[in-house]
């Protein structure tokens, strides 16, 4: 479990984190989702102990995150920039960080083919990184993430800049760590993301939680209400219901419509009714 | 520990991978020192000697026997031609000067106290004065061998003393006022030089008239000058390397912030001192890889010999830890990379330049000499000297040594300090 008592941290005048209390349990993907500034990256930055707390404090499995808090080691980050290195081939890189985790020997050797099959990289363990494409370079910032077999793993938009096909060989990936048992704390801009992945989802702006809950509940609570799409001659008109099904039959009685699309609220209506703009602003 | 060396190790790695960075690591400072080395020796090969031409008209014992003396000179390249075309290569700036020995050399040289003087003809391209006048002074130092020799040996004396009283006696010659008194004085001398018989100069024959005699004394601290011009370069190179290291590696540690692999090390369960020390052991590493190697190169394959192995070990030592320190201050100058390596290779410039990394600093006006006291390139070139073939005394040793010493520990200190360990 993380904990984050009444956090707060500012660079300058800015306040990145405004006194934000949360818990990730043990097991669950935690998806945390929040515009550009929000304080996201506070947050993972704080929980890495890359950075320390003005105030309030953040435990991981009961220890203070930070060096010597001895969380390190139960910890594996991927950081949103891709931190290889590219004159390395994807082993050595591997076989690098494990070093730095006390692994070696058989245990370093098993753990980087184990790895390397997750990532999908066995039969690239051999070639520079720097003759990697954008994906699989995705996939090794991953696996260097997994080396040491954290308990909590905190992936900062692991997904940005890479294609489709290696976008779903990570959800892939994280979805075998979330059956592994492992704790995720996962940022993203893309809510699809966060919908497919997330048991939980913190959405965050301004260094505050605005809300908290499983999808389902929070486009209950903040995502308003349904609405019918209504096409007729050149023209949309979007009529807000509380009843879609019997609106969309009442609509198809009593109009000319040459078409009816149902929209259904999302986190993205949720974000948008609580903070008065879009994700991705 | 381990850790330390776990990071000292993908340094290595990550340099040896690095092709260009490794030549200009280990490669570039060896070109440097041969390449300076073979300038200043002029390649081992006579090449610095001057090369002239020598025309020999007269064909006489004592002509053959200058051309010899001239072409056994150290500080000349002789070659035989005829006169037109020695003027002619000369002219085409092909040689630098041509001597011709005039007819008559032989015999004037006979008649040292009668008659007319040996003399040569010099020829000098006009674009190469200086050369001439050193040219100059050499054949006047062989015509004054010549001279030397003939007053310390008595029966060439004699027989040189006779022709002339004979020339001076013989019927039909010309008086004139001195002719008595030359008469009387060149007899008076063949006289002098009958007593004193057979005997020559070097057995004690004619002492008085031995116009200098040089005796070389025993003065170690003299006699141990660089043996060859590689025991100058070398240790430029070595320099030059050292430099060439502490750029790199400083723009690596800046690197490793702005790629944010820093970011990793620092999630890893690792202090920041163990960071910084694994970068700078690779770095020391690194440096003394350099100066071995270069070392080696410049004992097997140049004749570099060091005067103590012990000492050269102590400055080599020096100079890394000055060299590590020096890289960590790099690795805060610039925000980025191609910040940091613009500054840190222009201060690394500056003090090469001062130093005498680039010229040899007793060139240098005085104030120069003073200010190069605060380049670490002048110890380091001193430290390696001192223990190559200056014959420094341990004590000698202790200060520039001491003095990189505490340019490393100081410089690497105000560099942690000021690392930026975010961007």
């Amino acid at each position: 479990m993380i904990r984050y008592t009444n956090l707060v941290r500012s660079f300058g005048a800015t306040r990145a984190l405004n006194g934000l209390n949360l818990e990730v349990r043990t097991g669950e993907i935690f998806g945390l989702l929040g515009p550009n500034g929000a304080g996201k990256s506070t947050l993972i930055n704080l929980t890495a102990g890359l950075l320390s707390p003005d105030e309030g404090e953040v435990s991981i499995g009961g220890n203070p995150a930070g060096p010597g808090g001895g969380s390190r080691s139960m910890l594996g980050v991927a950081p949103q920039a891709l931190a290889l290195y590219d004159e390395l081939t994807a082993e050595e890189n591997l076989r690098f960080f494990g070093g730095l985790y006390h692994l070696a020997g058989r245990d370093l050797s098993g753990r980087v083919d184990w790895t390397l099959d997750f990532a999908g990289l066995a039969d690239r363990r051999k070639d520079r990184v720097k003759t990697f494409s954008g994906g699989m370079k995705r996939r090794l910032n991953l696996a260097v993430a997994l080396i040491h077999d954290p308990e909590t793993i905190l992936l900062d938009e692991p997904t940005v800049g890479v294609d489709p096909q290696s976008r779903n060989a990570i959800f892939d990936s994280i979805e075998k760590l979330h059956r592994g048992g492992r704790t995720i704390v996962y940022t993203t801009h893309y809510m699809e993301e966060a919908e497919r992945l997330c048991d939980r989802v913190g959405i965050i702006d301004h260094g505050k939680l605005l809300a908290l809950g499983t999808v389902e509940d929070l486009v209950g609570e903040y995502g308003g209400r349904s609405a019918v799409v209504v096409q007729t001659g050149g023209r949309e008109t979007r009529i807000p219901t509380d009843d879609p099904v019997a609106e969309m039959i009442r609509l198809k009685q009593e109009r000319r419509v040459r078409g009816l699309r149902l929209e259904s609220p999302t986190l993205e209506s949720v974000f948008l009714n609580l903070t008065g703009r879009h994700l991705r602003d | 520990m381990r850790e330390i060396i776990t990071l000292a190790r993908k340094d290595l790695l990550l340099l040896l991978r690095d092709k260009a960075g490794f030549f200009f690591t280990f490669f570039f400072p060896l070109m440097m020192a041969v390449f300076f080395g073979t300038i200043f020796s002029g390649g081992g090969d006579g090449s610095r000697r001057m090369s002239i031409l020598v025309v020999d008209e007269d064909s006489t014992e004592a002509s053959v026997k200058f051309t010899e003396k001239l072409g056994g000179s150290e500080a000349l390249k002789v070659e035989r031609s005829g006169r037109e075309d020695a003027a002619e290569m000369v002219r085409l700036g092909k040689r630098v000067a041509y001597v011709a020995v005039r007819k008559g050399f032989g015999e004037a040289s006979a008649n040292m106290f009668m008659g007319g003087t040996p003399t040569v003809e010099l020829g000098v391209d006009p674009s190469r004065s200086a050369e001439a006048g050193m040219l100059e002074g050499i054949l006047m130092q062989y015509g004054g061998e010549r001279m030397q020799e003939l007053f310390s040996n008595p029966a060439l004396m004699r027989q040189s003393l006779s022709g002339a009283l004979d020339s001076l006696t013989a019927p039909g010659t010309a008086d004139f006022p001195e002719k008595q008194k030359i008469t009387r004085f060149l007899g008076e001398l063949k006289l002098f030089a009958s007593d004193t018989g057979v005997r020559s100069a070097d057995s004690g024959g004619f002492p008085g008239l031995t116009p200098l005699r040089v005796e070389k004394a025993a003065v170690i601290r003299e006699e141990t000058g660089p043996r060859n011009a590689y025991e100058v370069s070398f240790p430029q190179g070595i320099v030059w390397g050292m430099i060439g290291c502490a750029a790199a590696f400083g723009i690596s540690l800046v690197m490793e912030r702005t790629r944010g692999t820093l970011v990793r090390l620092r999630i890893a369960p690792l202090s920041r001192s163990q960071i910084l020390a694994g970068k700078a052991l690779a770095c020391f590493v690194v440096t003394v890889l350099i100066s071995v190697a270069l070392l080696l190169v410049a004992w097997l394959l140049f004749g570099v010999i060091p005067g103590s192995v012990g000492k050269l070990a102590a400055a080599v030592l020096s100079i890394s830890v000055a060299f590590v320190g020096i890289m960590m201050l790099l690795s805060v100058l610039g925000k980025t990379e191609r910040s940091a390596g613009g500054i840190g290779w222009a201060a690394l410039l500056v003090m090469s330049m001062i130093g005498g990394g680039m010229v040899p600093l007793f060139i240098m006006p005085g104030w120069m000499q003073t200010v190069s006291d605060f380049s670490p390139v002048k110890w380091s070139i001193i430290a390696l000297e001192g223990a190559l073939w200056r014959n420094f005394s341990l004590v000698e040793m202790m200060l520039p040594c001491g003095i990189l010493l505490g340019v490393g520990i100081l410089a690497f200190s105000l560099g942690v300090r000021a690392f930026r360990w975010t961007e």
